[in-house]
C-alpha cells in the first residue's frame, strides 16, 4: 500500500505546492515530448526525482505494479496484426513510447505520496483552490483518509465472517451483495455519529492548518518545474 | 444615535465576532461528512476482489461503490464522494486499484475510467432520482435503477477506452480489447449486485 513515510530526504523538506507543481510541469513535458530522446532526458529526471526521495526504483515500481499488465498490454496489443505477417514491431512503437511515458509519471507520483504528509497536502489544496470548494475539498479529503482505514477493515471483517459461514458456496452476486451491504450500512453508521460528533464541537469552515513556508530548497524545484512547462510548448 | 441605527451597530459587532468562527449548517455537515464516508467506501470497495467467472481479470467492486453513491446520496453529493476520492487519491491516500495512489494514476491508464466517475455518480443519481433532489431509491422503478446503471457503465467504459487511447497511444480497437471486453461482463453482476442492494430493507440510512 503506498503511503506516506516519514524521513529527512531532500524531497520531505520541500513545499508541497513545489513537489505539485514539479509534477504536473513533468506530466506537460512527458506528454508533448514522447520522443526517444525526450523521454530519455525524463529518465535522467525521474533518477533525481526518486534520489531526492530516498526512494529505489525497484520499490518504486513494485509501489505501481497494478498498472505494469496495462503497461505491457498495449505495445503487445498494437504489434500484432490479423493476418500475415501476424506480428509487425514497427507498430508498437507509438504505444511503447506511450506505456513508458506512463511509467515515469506514475514513478514521479509514487515520490510525492511517499514523503509528503496529509496535513500538508490539504493545506496546500485549501491554498491551491479558493473559498468554500477549497475548505469543501480539504475538510472531505482529510475525512477520507480517516475513514478509509477503517472501511477497509469492516469489508474484510464482513469477508472472513462470510467465509466463516461457507459462504464461498454461494452466488457470486449474493456475495457482492452481502460484503458491500455491510460496507454501506458501516460508512452510513460511522458517518452519523462522525456528524453528530462534529455538530457538538462546532465545526467550523476554516480551521488551523499548518504553515506552509518555501525554503531554499524549494528555490531550484520551482524553477524545474517552470523550465518544464516551457519546454512543454517547445 | 436613533435606536435604529444602535441595534444595527450591536448587530454589526456581533458579525464582527462571529466571523472569526464561520460554522458549518448542519445540512452541509451531514452531507460532507456522508460524502467523505462514501468516498473512502469506494477507495474500500478497491481493496475486495472475487474471481471473474468469465474473465481471467478479478472483479473488484469500486464500480458498485459509485453507483451506490449516485443513488443513496444523489447526483450533488454522489459527484462530490467521487471528486473527493480522486482528490484524495491524488495527494497520497492509496485508494485507487491495487492500493495505488498519486498524480500520475490520473495520467496513466485508468485515467479515463477514474475522471469520468464524478459525472457517472451524477448520471446515475439524476436519472434514478429523476432530478437533483434525493429520494428514497427503494421507491423508483426497477427500469429506472437498471437503465440509469447502465448509463453510468457506458460513460465509464467509453471514458476508460479513449483514456487508454490517449495515454498507451492505441487505436480504438486495441483500447476497446484491453479496457472493455475484459472487464465489462462483470458489471452486470454488479448492477444486479445493486438492485438488491438498493431493494432489500438493510440499509436505511438514506
Amino acid at each position: 500500500m503506498l503511503t506516506y513515510e516519514p524521513g529527512t530526504s531532500v524531497a520531505h523538506r520541500l513545499d508541497p505546492r513545489t513537489k505539485l507543481a514539479v509534477q504536473i510541469g513533468f506530466a506537460l513535458a512527458a506528454f508533448s515530448h514522447t520522443t526517444p530522446r525526450g523521454l530519455s532526458l525524463l529518465t535522467v529526471l525521474t533518477g533525481v526525482v526518486l534520489a531526492a526521495a530516498t526512494l529505489s526504483p525497484f520499490d518504486a515500481v513494485r509501489e505501481i505494479r497494478y498498472a505494469l499488465p496495462f503497461l505491457f498490454a498495449g505495445p503487445l496489443l498494437s504489434a500484432v496484426v490479423l493476418g500475415s505477417p501476424w506480428i509487425v514491431p514497427t507498430e508498437a512503437i507509438g504505444p511503447t513510447l506511450a506505456s513508458y511515458r506512463a511509467l515515469l509519471v506514475l514513478l514521479v507520483s509514487v515520490a510525492y505520496v511517499r514523503t509528503t504528509p496529509v496535513r500538508e497536502s490539504r493545506a496546500a489544496i485549501q491554498r491551491v483552490v479558493p473559498g468554500r470548494p477549497g475548505r469543501l475539498l480539504g475538510v472531505g479529503v482529510a475525512l477520507v483518509f480517516r475513514f478509509l482505514p477503517v472501511l477497509i477493515a469492516d469489508l474484510s471483517r464482513a469477508r472472513s465472517a462470510l467465509r466463516a459461514r461457507l459462504g464461498t458456496e454461494r452466488r457470486l452476486i449474493d456475495r457482492m451483495r452481502i460484503v458491500t451491504t455491510t460496507g454501506v450500512r458501516r460508512a452510513f453508521g460511522r458517518a452519523d455519529r462522525l456528524e453528530m460528533a462534529l455538530r457538538a464541537r462546532c465545526f467550523a469552515w476554516n480551521p488551523t492548518l499548518p504553515a506552509l513556508k518555501l525554503s531554499h530548497w524549494d528555490v531550484p524545484s520551482l524553477v524545474l518545474a517552470t523550465g518544464l512547462v516551457c519546454w512543454t510548448f517547445v | 444615535m436613533t435606536e435604529r441605527s444602535q441595534d444595527r451597530t450591536e448587530h454589526e459587532e456581533t458579525n464582527a465576532i462571529t466571523s472569526d468562527v464561520e460554522l458549518v449548517g448542519d445540512e452541509t455537515t451531514t452531507n460532507i461528512v456522508r460524502a467523505a464516508s462514501f468516498a473512502a467506501l469506494i477507495g474500500a470497495l478497491s481493496y475486495v476482489s472475487f474471481p471473474n467467472p468469465v474473465s481471467p481479470t478479478p472483479v473488484t467492486l469500486q464500480v458498485l461503490g459509485i453507483f451506490l453513491a449516485g443513488i443513496f446520496l444523489g447526483p450533488i453529493w454522489g459527484a462530490t464522494a467521487c471528486a473527493l476520492y480522486l482528490v484524495a487519491g491524488t495527494l497520497g491516500a492509496p485508494v485507487f486499484a491495487g492500493g495505488a495512489a498519486g498524480f500520475g494514476v490520473l495520467l496513466g491508464p485508468t485515467g479515463g475510467y477514474l475522471l469520468s466517475m464524478p459525472f457517472a455518480a451524477f448520471a446515475v443519481g439524476a436519472i434514478v432520482h429523476g432530478g437533483f433532489a434525493p429520494s428514497d431509491p427503494r421507491a423508483r422503478g426497477l427500469i429506472r435503477l437498471v437503465g440509469a446503471m447502465v448509463v453510468g457503465t457506458v460513460l465509464i467504459y467509453a471514458a476508460g477506452v479513449a483514456g487508454m487511447m490517449a495515454t498507451l497511444d492505441l487505436g480504438p480497437t486495441e483500447a476497446f480489447l484491453t479496457g472493455a471486453v475484459a472487464l465489462a461482463p462483470a458489471e452486470v453482476l454488479k448492477i444486479a449486485a445493486a438492485v438488491g442492494i438498493v431493494r432489500s430493507d438493510a440499509i436505511t440510512a438514506a
